[in-house]
């Protein structure tokens, strides 16, 4: 964890991510100007953060300064909606990425103190609070009593996938279904382009990380159009621990393919108003995804499903 | 008989893993061949093809097991089994092998009614059998039937070969012992399923076996690099060799390891190994202190572990022929897929054996230089160690097997499988 003061500022990235939101939502398109002080109203904040941002994202060649006019848009987000992706982290999301990746692999407990993982990863206190305040904030950690953070748990074994499942089909159709649903079609723009392009690579270069941006931004997209508050903000905390390492571990490209399709044929429904049949189709979705893997097989012995005690 | 535009091929693979994966790679070289491949799969496996893009049609049971039910048969089975794997192949023919059999010829029991009906309904052109027992519905489906010989070529009993399940060299003294004490196992569940047969209108088959060869076609695994001789050759007209059937999968991305750098091992025991916890967890124990990359197949036990090594990545399910394609060693328990994979990517494997044809790699594996094999119980975590140093520093081995593996490249067994089996119903 070293090179901490090279690295941006979290709430910078977070600014330039929400500006980025801000310009798609609003369809900017590529050479829109950018004035701090509306950048500044659109997103809550004072100018000072916003120039901080825009310089972020003039550094990864988003935007251009011009010294008549300020900041333009430099590409067509429509057409690139993985710009997230490429820009720099901070130093507490390494350590937070970090983190979830080596609990995924079990090489971390259930519970973490703050003592530990300042040891394990060589970093100070200050970058381990802010790791972990940032898993908690998504939901992903729980404070647990003295300096201990208890993991919670995600769905990554078969029972948990599925209850996950479970819940996903009771709130993602109902989410579709609540009166009040919008979508944001520049972000479904978006989506469609990214999963037309995927779907149209060979299986030997299938991008199972891309698929996985992709899902999250589709069911997230589903989940922040709801006009239900509580019903949006359920869905959107339980679709973060699908970012977790591991979770898309397994799935096939077959399945992966047709599951972009499916993915299509939603969007399709969605854009055309026809919610109805868009929340029957999610509905089919979800059902399909569920992993029927069974976890054991053996000759002459019934599949097993879920888990089973650790043998004595 | 002409061919016809879309064959329908019925696949109706074990209740098994490397059953079930091997013939969605035939499955997927048919589809490809514009033939229409679909799966009769037992309760259980509904998912595992239509995954693959392959319709299924579940045999029905008369009493489905609930949830809670599998859990105890499979809490129980561990309990009563893990020990036994311990334990040598000639000792494990009462513990194991003969109430496998039991439960197998069950198996064969309760499908035959819902088979039939569905064979019926289906009339496929073609039936691929991928199992170690006889479905008498299959004879009487009145359309060729392809035997596929997914486990080891021991299976083919001969003079030559060694005894099925023996884990024995061909020449081994003990073999009589072997075979008698063999028959003797088997022998209630083998009366039991010749009377079945008698029942269902076919021959009773020799002590020992269960399962005829096929008429029309079989298809053998065995890569021509751990061949055997064979005393009385099989006919080249009936028996096919695929020299592997290895399943296209997804790209798999090595992950990052905290302890990055170094060789990468892929370990695998199979689902059935994998609930072995212990004694994978004495093997993180020396990948800890070596200098490789561990990737470990923890199957549905993947939370009984803690605080794994920084070199170890531990997952409940992979990609497994896309793993091993980028890995320098296999640790596998010898199950004849694992063993293939292992061949067709040109990677040695290191193989313990726990029961039924992984006794028999394990020895093959060591008698023809594409590996090495530990006992799974007494080793040592120097013997470990060592045995997997010295397989990865083994550059002759290395060089010999990357060349056998582009020559498995140019034929793929799959490939072979569906031609075959396409040739067969076109003729």
């Amino acid at each position: 964890m070293q090179a901490a003061a090279r690295r941006p500022r979290t709430n910078h990235l977070d600014l330039a991510q929400r500006i980025l939101d801000v310009a798609r939502q609003r369809g900017f398109e590529p050479g829109a100007r950018l004035p701090e002080q509306q950048i500044a109203s659109l997103c809550n904040v004072s100018r000072t953060p916003v120039r901080a941002a825009l310089s972020l994202l003039a550094g990864q060649g988003v935007v251009r300064w011009e010294a008549d006019t300020g900041y333009h848009l430099a590409i067509d987000l429509a057409a690139q909606p993985a710009i997230a992706a490429e820009l720099p982290s901070a130093e507490e999301d390494e350590l937070a990425e970090a983190i979830l990746r080596d609990r995924s692999a079990r090489r971390l407990d259930q519970t973490v103190t703050v003592a530990g993982l300042m040891r394990r990863y060589d970093a100070d206190r200050k970058t381990v609070l802010k790791a972990l305040n940032k898993l908690t904030d998504e939901n992903l950690l729980d404070r647990a009593p003295g300096q201990s953070w208890l993991f919670r748990r995600t769905p990554d074994d078969p029972e948990a996938q599925g209850e996950s499942y479970e819940f996903r089909l009771l709130m993602e159709p109902a989410a579709i279904l609540a009166p009040g649903f919008r979508l944001d079609g520049a972000r479904a723009a978006a989506l469609r382009q990214g999963m037309e392009v995927l779907s149209a690579l060979p299986d030997a270069n299938f991008d199972t990380r891309e698929f996985q941006r992709l899902d999250m931004d589709f069911h997230g997209m589903i989940a922040e159009g709801c006009a239900n508050r509580f019903v949006s903000d359920a869905l959107a905390d339980h679709l973060r621990l699908r970012r977790l390492p591991g979770i898309y571990a397994g799935v096939n490209v077959f399945r992966l393919r047709q599951s972009l399709r499916e993915h299509l044929g939603i969007l399709d429904y969605l854009e055309s108003r026809q919610y109805e049949v868009a929340a029957d189709l999610l509905r089919i979705h979800l059902r399909l995804s569920r992993n029927q893997r069974p976890q054991a097989a053996s000759r002459g012995a019934p599949a097993l499903f879920g888990m089973i005690r650790r043998p004595d | 008989m002409t061919r016809k535009a879309s064959p329908t091929i019925a696949l109706f693979p074990e209740a098994s893993f490397g059953a079930a994966l091997n013939c969605v790679g035939i499955a997927q070289a048919l589809r490809a061949r514009g033939a229409r491949p679909v799966f009769i799969c037992h309760a259980g496996f509904s998912g595992v093809f239509a995954d693959y893009g392959f319709q299924e049609y579940q045999l029905p049971t008369n009493e489905p097991l609930s949830d809670s039910d599998r859990q105890s048969y499979w809490q129980a089975f561990v309990r009563r089994h893990l020990p036994h794997f311990r334990l040598s192949p000639i000792d494990q023919l009462e513990t194991y092998v003969a109430p496998t059999w039991q439960a197998i010829v069950d198996t064969a029991v309760n499908a035959e009614a819902p088979l039939r009906q569905l064979l019926a309904r289906l009339k496929p052109d073609a039936v691929v059998l991928d199992n170690v027992i006889m479905f008498p519905a299959i004879a009487a489906a009145g359309c060729p039937w392809v035997r596929v010989v997914s486990c080891a070529e021991t299976e083919l009993p001969d003079a030559e070969v060694p005894p099925y399940l023996s884990g024995m060299a061909a020449d081994d003294p003990q073999r009589e012992a072997f075979e008698a004490r063999y028959l003797s196992a088997s022998a209630p569940a083998h009366d039991r399923f010749n009377r079945f047969r008698a029942d269902s209108g076919l021959a009773p088959l020799p002590k020992g076996l269960f399962l005829e060869t096929s008429p029309d076609l079989n298809l053998l695994l065995t890569p021509t690099i751990v061949r055997r001789e064979r005393a009385e050759p099989l006919d080249p007209d009936r028996f096919v060799y695929l020299e592997g059937c290895v399943r296209s999968e997804g790209p798999f991305e090595v992950p990052v390891f905290p302890r990055n750098g170094g060789p990468l091992v892929y370990v695998s025991f199979g689902s059935l190994g994998a609930m072995d916890v212990g004694l994978i967890e004495r093997m993180l124990a020396v990948f800890d202190r070596m200098q490789a990359r561990f990737i470990v197949n923890a199957g549905g036990l993947r939370d009984a572990y803690r605080a794994v090594p920084d070199n170890v990545y531990l997952d409940a399910w992979f990609p497994q022929p896309s793993v091993v394609a980028k890995s320098d060693l296999f640790i596998h328990h010898g199950g004849n897929n694992s063993f293939c994979e292992a061949l067709r990517f040109g990677v040695p494997s290191l193989i313990m054996p726990y029961c039924w044809d992984g006794h028999d790699n394990a020895q093959r594996a060591g008698e023809t230089g594409v590996g090495d094999h530990i006992g799974r119980d007494a080793w040592t975590e120097g013997g470990l160690e060592r045995a997997i140093l010295g397989l990865l520093a083994d550059d002759v081995m290395r060089a010999r097997l990357r060349e056998n593996a582009a020559r498995m490249a140019l034929t793929p067994g799959t490939n072979v499988a569906a031609q075959a089996i396409l040739s067969l119903i076109g003729t």
